[in-house]
């Protein structure tokens, strides 16, 4: 074997890949062929080359002790190993010891009927065997590349992957004519096995490499990170990118406290909302929460998960977290634009509507004053006007009414929408109304629960008044929690059936609740605890509620903060009632309509 | 002895308005008469016999400043006393500007009213 001073040797090669591989592999510093009986090479050589495999060492490295290996084994062979290209077009020569120039020479055959014996039996499917050389016509095209070497015989055998797909070949080139002994076609087909999986496994890792590299791509991208939780465990594994942003060292092992300690502190409670629910339900989430950097910078991710079990039934959790920082710092300057636009559209219009109103109330006011004094004037004449003090108190009566007219016609233009009468699935309206709000409640930090009853049976009447409602009973709780700092932003919202064939929809806060003694006083016109509000809302509301023959009330809470809830009747006699509903009244307007009815 | 009473006259496009501020001013010792316009008002004979004019400022048509500026071109210097229901705290400030004695917004008491008439007769 004079030729292994080449190419280097056994040790050189071993050196070589072990060099590269992780302290915690067991070092191979040898491989000795062995000098077994069976003239095969030893199970021990085998064992050290797949470990040599699984810890990573080059595949050429590999491949080239597998054929010094096989060299070893017996005299005047010399191995040659091939891999099949990605086309599979050509095999091209991975490893040729103890043939020095080989390579450089030839370094690929084409995959055909006429590719020596290294791309035939690659084309064939199965070993490729040629006695001669010199008189096998396979080798016409080749034969002068071998030739130097003393070559007479070629066995080639291809190599597979465990799935059956072509891999390269492993070839023998003898110094002698003939076929291949017991001996040899053993050697061949064991060398052919553990280079088979070399190759294989050197072309999965590559794979799994590329496809790694691939999504490490895209989360850095994209901002997206990716984990799973095991709920038993609490065992947390992270994507690099979810270290990124989070800003944490990779070497960290991660834990839902060391998560805690990043997650922003007045969003901890939607956290331990998620990992309660987590632990609870196994259903999946959607949270979006904060973290409050070191450098007290403030970031906003948006959290999913999945839950499902694995073979053993037990809880694990796979999610993406993204950071939206970027996003919702834009949708909050647009958001805090949009509620300054609105407020001002707001205040435009109370303003102009004030204006309205008086003038419109003021005239005949005017008209009051003036006539009371003539009244009175006339009156008090020596000897009275009587005539006249009756005259100006009908015209004094008559502007009053005219007063009274133009406030009817104010609640007319406010409520002046023409009810539509339907069938209203009250959990469904809920549902919308929910959705609609869900980014202000978010931004609120606001934990929702909610709590629709499956057996709900619809209700009759109209579906946008009904959800304004909600809507207003949804506002009012978040507004009412914008103020808690100690305590998690709770508010449920549910729907149940209610005595009498009604339906109940009732939201409770844990907000900063009311004084059970204004609890009527809630329900006015004008009334509000809000600095900006306009206390039309629950006044509103009520009106819209007893329309639908229906009550709305509140009462404080046990605990801090209040509940507030309607029920109403679920037809049909709703359906007759509410034909009536053209108009919403609020109870005030229909009695200023009764006092209307008897002019004097 | 028999006093001539002094005409007011009032232009204002709301009837309430025009029925019963005449009634009260005759009451108060005025001879009124009432316009609904101040197209009306130009029309009558009354321009040159007006002592005072109770006039009201937004109105369809000529507005009362409008006719305010009208009798300034044609050199009729009659006392103007403004009313109105809008009220916007710059209209008060810009009507005195112009020349008009007082105004009131409605609905306005009947010193108010006596208060502006007479500061309005001593200017005449």
């Amino acid at each position: 074997m004079a030729d292994f001073s080449h190419d280097g040797s056994v040790d050189d090669a071993v050196r070589a890949a072990t060099a590269r591989q992780s302290p915690s592999t067991p070092a191979l510093s040898r491989i000795e062929p062995a000098q077994s009986e069976t003239g095969l090479f030893s199970g021990e050589s085998v064992l050290n080359i797949l470990k040599l495999i699984f810890a990573g060492a080059p595949l050429p490295d590999v491949l080239t002790i597998i054929a010094r290996l096989v060299e070893a084994e017996g005299q005047g062979m010399f191995c040659t190993i091939w891999l099949l290209d990605k086309e599979g077009k050509y095999v091209r020569c991975a490893t040729a010891p103890s043939l020095p120039g080989f390579i450089s020479n030839w370094d690929r055959t084409p995959v055909g009927p006429d590719g020596a014996c290294c791309g035939t039996a690659v084309y064939r499917r199965e070993p490729v065997y040629v006695t001669d050389i010199r008189s096998d016509p396979l080798w016409d095209s080749y034969r002068h590349l071998v030739e130097p070497y003393g070559v007479r015989a070629v066995w080639a055998r291809p190599l597979f992957s465990s799935e059956g797909k072509a891999l390269g070949t492993f070839a023998i080139l003898y110094r002698d004519v003939g076929s291949p002994s017991a001996t040899h076609l053993q050697l061949i087909e064991n060398a052919s096995h553990i280079a088979g999986i070399a190759i294989e496994r050197h072309m999965k890792e590559k794979e799994l490499r590329r496809s790694e590299a691939f999504l490490a791509e895209a989360q850095r991208l994209s901002l997206t990170g990716s984990f799973s939780w095991r709920v038993e465990t609490d065992e947390i594994t992270w994507s690099e990118e979810l270290y990124r942003i989070f800003e944490f060292d990779p070497d960290v092992p991660v834990t839902l406290a060391l998560i805690g300690s990043r997650v922003h502190p007045e969003d901890v409670p939607l956290l331990n909302d998620m990992i309660n629910r987590g632990r609870g339900t196994g259903s999946d989430f959607e949270y979006e929460h904060r973290l409050l950097m070191p450098n007290h910078s403030v970031k906003y991710l948006r959290m999913v998960g999945h839950g499902r079990r694995d073979g053993d039934g037990r809880l694990v959790y796979i999610g993406a977290a993204q950071d939206v920082t970027e996003r919702r710092l834009s949708e909050e300057t647009l958001g805090r634009v949009r509620s300054e636009l609105a407020h001002v559209a707001r205040v435009t219009s109370l303003g102009a509507l004030t204006a309205s109103i008086a003038h419109e109330v003021s005239q005949p006011l005017s008209g009051i004053i003036t006539n009371a004094c003539t009244c009175l004037r006339m009156l008090a004449a020596d000897p009275p006007n009587v005539d006249g003090a009756r005259e100006t108190a009908r015209r004094t009566i008559r502007d009053g009414d005219r007063a009274s007219e133009v406030i009817t016609r104010l609640r007319a233009l406010f409520s002046k929408k023409e009810a539509t009468i339907e069938s209203v699935d009250l959990n469904e309206a809920t549902r919308e109304v929910i959705a609609l709000s869900l980014s202000e409640l978010q931004r609120n930090r606001v934990i929702l629960r909610t709590e629709l009853a499956s057996d709900l049976p619809v209700v009759t009447g109209d579906r946008v008044q009904l959800q304004q409602v909600i809507l207003n009973l949804l506002r009012n709780a978040s507004e009412a929690l914008s103020a808690v700092d100690d305590r998690p932003r709770k508010l449920q919202i549910s729907t149940e059936r209610d005595a009498g064939d009604r339906v109940r929809l009732t939201v409770q806060d844990a907000g900063m609740g009311f004084d059970p003694q204004a609890a009527e006083r809630l329900f006015e016109a004008f009334y509000t605890t809000k600095n900006e509000g306009m206390g039309m809302g629950l006044s509103v509301s009520r009106s819209i509620i007893e329309s639908h023959h229906g009550r709305l009330w509140a009462a404080p809470n046990e605990g801090p903060g209040a509940t507030f809830s309607f029920s109403i009747p679920r037809g049909p006699e709703g359906l007759t009632g509410a034909r009536s509903l053209g108009t919403i009244r609020t109870p005030a307007a229909e009695d200023s309509e009764r006092a209307m009815g008897d002019p004097c | 002895m028999l006093t001539r009473r002094s005409i007011v006259s009032v232009v204002d496009d709301d009837e309430s308005v025009r029925e019963s501020l005449p009634d009260l001013l005759w009451e108060l010792g005025f001879a009124a008469h009432a316009f609904s316009s101040a197209e009306e008002f130009l029309a009558s004979d009354y321009v040159d016999q007006t002592r005072c004019l109770v006039l009201d400022i937004a109105m369809p048509g000529m507005t009362g400043p409008d006719l305010q500026r009208e009798l300034k071109l044609r050199r009729k210097q009659i006392p103007i006393v403004f009313i109105t229901a809008h009220r916007d705290e710059t209209v008060r400030p810009r009507a005195l500007e112009q020349g008009a004695v007082e105004c009131l917004f409605k609905p306005f008491s009947e010193r108010a009213l006596v208060e502006a008439l007479n500061a309005a007769l001593r200017v005449s």
